[in-house]
């Protein structure tokens, strides 16, 4: 009976919250006020709220082209398992006190875990055979590549200061260092963990592929790069997904930097988790959005290797002499 | 006891284990005209050395029983060793265990892939040679028979090597091979003529006994040339650039051999040397020597593989990258980064096959290895793009894949290491191998893109599946590349960490073979402790269950009543989608995918390009170089 109810309880968790359900309303209300402070940014009236979810259930509804040319199991599975492979990271950071699954997956496994749903875009893109996929996989992988750096910085940085501040000189899982600042406090009040909070607000537009880091994308010159010879409820699924990678970073920036005891009720905190994520996105993704131009896949790699990797490298040599 | 029960007793399984490879090369070279002769030949020398190998495991593995063994009952008289010895601890048999896996689905895989060449019979009495070589090397107890199993695997090398001599660049790899191999084999033999000069024996375990607190400058030198030697076998830095000839232009069965087998003898001949006859790891500057090497290896490789062009010269630099991190690993001199790279080199064996037979899977049917002239292949062959894609997600360390479980002991082992030591240089060798792997991540999308994905050319619209002989023979190490990355807990347990303990036991080593081992200090207390949690089951099981959830959704929600073209129907918008450009302009070529990322490393880029001149006197002048350094490396730190 017992197993019966827990194994219930896991389902809920996979499904409801913090899974399927919460990921697709939240992302999805996040991408449309997104949308929405970026229009209001640039004077411009801008859609509903609820747009991008009209957008998932028209695209739903429409006709779904397989070309000539693609391989079509991989084309077509690919969003899913990329949308599946995101759910499960959100499954893994904690909210606050709670955590659905802890002592699964620590942060450097989150940080292979992410490159998942970036393969599916790939491949996917990879398998429909259009050379517009070509260019946008090329851009795509140079981004993730450029994000991958200064990421990997802010990580040891974080597990380097946890680590030393509980003695067992290295933390690596998302649990302890958010039961750490549930007793100690938010890691973003030590003035080392300034810059790499700095580094991972400018990591969170790059890794979600949005403006102006989003030359692998690209409307105006590659039509979408990988999406181009998308339709239809797979293109939605994609939309979908990136509604929730941006979700799923800003809810990471809240684990590693802005943790703290949390109400003890699941629903509230789940509430404020999703708050603080609207601001995160307001700051990180729509302001950067409303005030820069898209950069060329250079300047991108150049960049986040230079400016954003040394804040991160700061950061992580001030953890290092314990200051 | 009787003599046949006596000769079934598993100590003898070590010998038996090299006899049947080097006695199945002989019995082919002479009975092996007929090709069903032949191939069950190799099957049952194969077979039985893999059988043989896996008896030893109960014993030595778990049981942790060190096998001395004497040749004709030779034991030492008066005190020092004369006969010939094979030694076999935990750590020779997990080398043993690598060799035999990837000598057996080699071999399973070269019966259908090598049907069409010329000279069958001498390619498999080579490739026992080869295979007979490595595994006498790792099981081997004396260091002159481990220079004789040197030469003999490093001349079946180059043999194999030129093996297509029609093929271009083929002559030209072994020639290089040639030069340079032999300059490490020289090495190898004028430090163990050294050696002998100046502790009278070529046993491991006495040497093992005999050299440490006993230095002087020719042994020093004999170390210097032993570690050259050996890491001209183990292709790493300076030495790379001969891999990638020799695994380019090798049938893709012998490149299996050359990257998985081949490579693991020179990094098991490093540790013999530095943790068992130098015993000097526990100095800081050795572990400088080993994780500084590693690094650079692992760096200049996969930087090198990213411009390549060619899907078997890239796989060769990704093949000496990833022998950087189990040389980074293990130079770390804990028990949890020997383990790690122990664990990686395992993989690495697996991976790697996996992707070289894939590769020569795409040769055999295309007659290319071009990266610009393939594409599209996924759709003519489903299951090698499948198996592919396995192999380059287990080598990318993408999760739940068998690299992704390695590496993510490295990146804890180097931080870990970095933590302990308060040295900030481990800290970098972390990022350096957490970069790294996102360079092989890129490497790998793009042989996806422009070999399995991507535009089908004109020219390979009649290209089959392969045969089944050859899929399964990569399914076997796709399969072995999921369960040892699903199963992580049960590999390190049962496999790497007794090999790993093993490296820390120089004591029970030295005894084991009947010598003083009083003035070695006894095993040190081995902890495989670390801090990170990677739970693979349950990660998949999440994962099975959320898919399971969108598929059902999918599934009602009609996601797969897809448009597609039927028969012969034209209808434009099944058509790609061009934008009003020329369709020949738009394709992006394998060597410029990732021009965002070159163009801002332009000068390493130049900078490696005239370095790598492909001119044997210039890798000959840098083996020279290098054995320069190390020797007045080794003067001046031991």
């Amino acid at each position: 009976m017992t197993i019966v109810i827990s194994a219930l309880q896991y389902l809920g968790y996979v499904l409801i919250f913090p899974g399927f359900l919460f990921c697709f309303l939240a992302g999805m209300l996040l991408c449309g006020i997104d949308r929405k402070l970026v229009a209001k940014m640039q004077k411009r009236v801008g859609p509903p709220v609820l747009q991008p979810f009209y957008d998932f259930f028209k695209l739903c509804g429409k006709e779904t082209i397989v070309p000539a040319s693609a391989s079509k199991t991989t084309f077509l599975m690919a969003p899913l398992v990329g949308l599946a492979a995101l759910v499960v990271i959100q499954l893994f950071i904690p909210v606050f006190s709670f955590s659905a699954f802890s002592g699964m997956a620590d942060v450097i496994v989150i940080l292979y875990l992410l490159l998942i749903p970036a393969m599916s875009v790939i491949l996917g893109g990879a398998a429909s055979g259009s050379p517009y996929a070509g260019v946008g996989l090329s851009r795509e992988m140079v981004t993730i590549i450029s994000c991958e750096l200064p990421l990997v910085l802010v990580l040891l940085a974080v597990a380097k200061t946890v680590g030393s501040a509980l003695g067992t000189g290295l933390c690596f899982s998302l649990s302890d260092i958010a039961a750490y600042q549930a007793m100690h406090g938010s890691l973003i009040t030590k003035i080392s963990m300034l810059p790499a909070a700095v580094a991972m607000l400018l990591i969170i537009p790059g890794e979600t592929g949005n403006h102006p880091f989003d030359a692998a994308e690209a409307e105006t010159e590659i039509c979408e790069g990988l999406l181009a010879e998308y339709s239809g409820a797979p293109l939605g699924v994609y939309k979908l997904s990136h509604a929730i990678k941006m979700l799923t970073l800003t809810s990471l920036f809240v684990a590693l930097f802005l943790g703290g005891l949390g109400t003890g009720f699941v629903a509230l905190d789940g509430i404020i988790l999703f708050l603080l994520c609207v601001v995160l996105t307001a700051v990180s993704i729509s302001f950067v959005h409303a005030i820069t131009a898209r950069l060329k896949i250079e300047q991108i790699f150049k960049f986040y290797w230079t400016l954003v990797s040394g804040l991160a490298l700061i950061s992580l040599v001030l953890a290092w002499y314990g200051l | 006891m009787s003599p046949v029960i006596n000769a079934l007793s598993y100590q003898h399984f070590p010998i038996y284990a090299i006899m049947v490879l080097f006695l199945g090369a002989f019995l082919i070279a002479v009975f092996g005209r007929n090709r069903t002769a032949r191939n069950v030949l190799a099957l049952l020398s194969i077979t039985a050395s893999l059988a043989f190998i896996l008896a030893l495991i109960r014993p030595v593995m778990l049981g942790g029983e060190i096998i001395a063994y004497w040749l004709g009952g030779r034991v030492p008289a008066g005190g020092y060793a004369i006969g010939i010895a094979l030694e076999v601890d935990a750590l020779s048999l997990f080398f043993a265990l690598i060799v035999a896996v990837a000598v057996f689905v080699s071999g399973v895989y070269s019966i259908q892939y090598m049907r069409h060449d010329d000279n069958e019979r001498e390619y498999y009495t080579l490739f026992l040679m080869l295979a007979g070589g490595v595994m006498g090397l790792v099981l081997s107890g004396d260091l002159f028979n481990m220079f004789i199993m040197v030469e003999v695997l490093t001349f079946a090398a180059v043999a194999l090597t030129a093996f297509r001599n029609t093929a271009t660049g083929a002559l030209e790899a072994a020639f290089k091979y040639l030069v340079v191999g032999c300059i490490g084999s020289t090495c190898i033999l004028v430090g163990t003529a050294m050696l002998y000069a100046q502790a009278h024996t070529l046993n491991l375990a006495q040497l093992a006994q005999l050299l440490p607190g006993n230095l002087n400058t020719a042994t020093k030198v004999a170390f210097a040339l032993l570690f050259v030697g050996f890491g001209t076998k183990a292709f790493i830095v300076p030495f790379h650039p001969l891999a990638a000839d020799a695994h380019g232009a090798a049938p893709a069965s012998i490149s299996v051999m050359i990257s998985g087998v081949l490579t693991k003898s020179g990094i098991y001949g490093i540790i013999r040397l530095t943790y068992f006859l130098f015993q000097t790891m526990n100095l800081g500057t050795m572990q400088f020597l080993l994780v500084f090497v590693g690094s650079l290896s692992m760096f200049i490789c996969v930087t090198m593989a990213l411009a390549q062009h060619d899907f078997k010269r890239l796989l060769a630099f990704h093949s000496i990258s990833q022998i950087g991190y189990v040389l980074t690993a293990v130079g770390l001199c804990t028990a949890l980064g020997v383990s790690a790279g122990l664990y990686h080199a395992m993989n690495h064996t697996l991976f790697k096959g996996l992707l070289f037979l894939a590769a020569g899977a795409v040769l055999h049917e295309t007659g290319t290895t071009d990266l610009g002239k393939l594409g599209g292949l996924s759709k003519k062959m489903p299951h090698t793009t499948v198996l592919f894609l396995i192999g380059a997600f287990s080598i990318s360390g993408i999760p739940p894949f068998n690299g992704f479980a390695s590496k993510w002991m490295v990146y804890q082992a180097t931080y870990q290491k970095a933590v302990e030591s308060g040295n900030i240089g481990f800290l970098l060798v972390t990022i350096i191998a957490l970069v790294t792997s996102v360079l092989t991540l890129a490497s790998f999308v793009k042989v996806s893109q422009s070999v399995f994905f991507g535009q089908l050319p004109k020219e390979l619209e009649h290209v089959k599946e392969v045969s089944f002989g050859m899929r399964l023979a990569m399914g076997i190490f796709a399969l072995l590349c999921i369960l040892t990355g699903l199963f992580p807990g049960l590999v390190t347990s049962y496999i790497t960490e007794p090999a790993a303990r093993a490296v820390f036991s120089v004591a029970q080593y030295i005894s084991a073979m009947g010598f003083d081992a009083s003035g070695v200090a006894a095993e040190s207390v081995v902890s495989f402790a670390h801090v990170g949690v990677w739970e693979p089951i349950s990660w998949l099981l999440i994962l099975c269950i959320a898919l399971l959830a969108i598929t059902i959704v999918a599934v009602a929600s009609k996601y797969d009543n897809v448009s597609q073209r039927s028969g012969e129907a034209v209808d434009t918008k099944y058509e790609l989608f061009y934008g009003g450009e020329a369709q020949e302009f738009s394709q992006v070529g394998g060597g410029d995918l990732f021009w965002g990322f070159k163009h801002n490393w332009r000068g390493y880029f130049d900078f490696m390009y005239r370095l790598h001149s492909g001119v044997v006197n210039d890798y000959a002048l840098w083996a020279v170089v290098d054995l320069a350094l190390v020797m007045l490396f080794s003067l001046i730190v031991l």
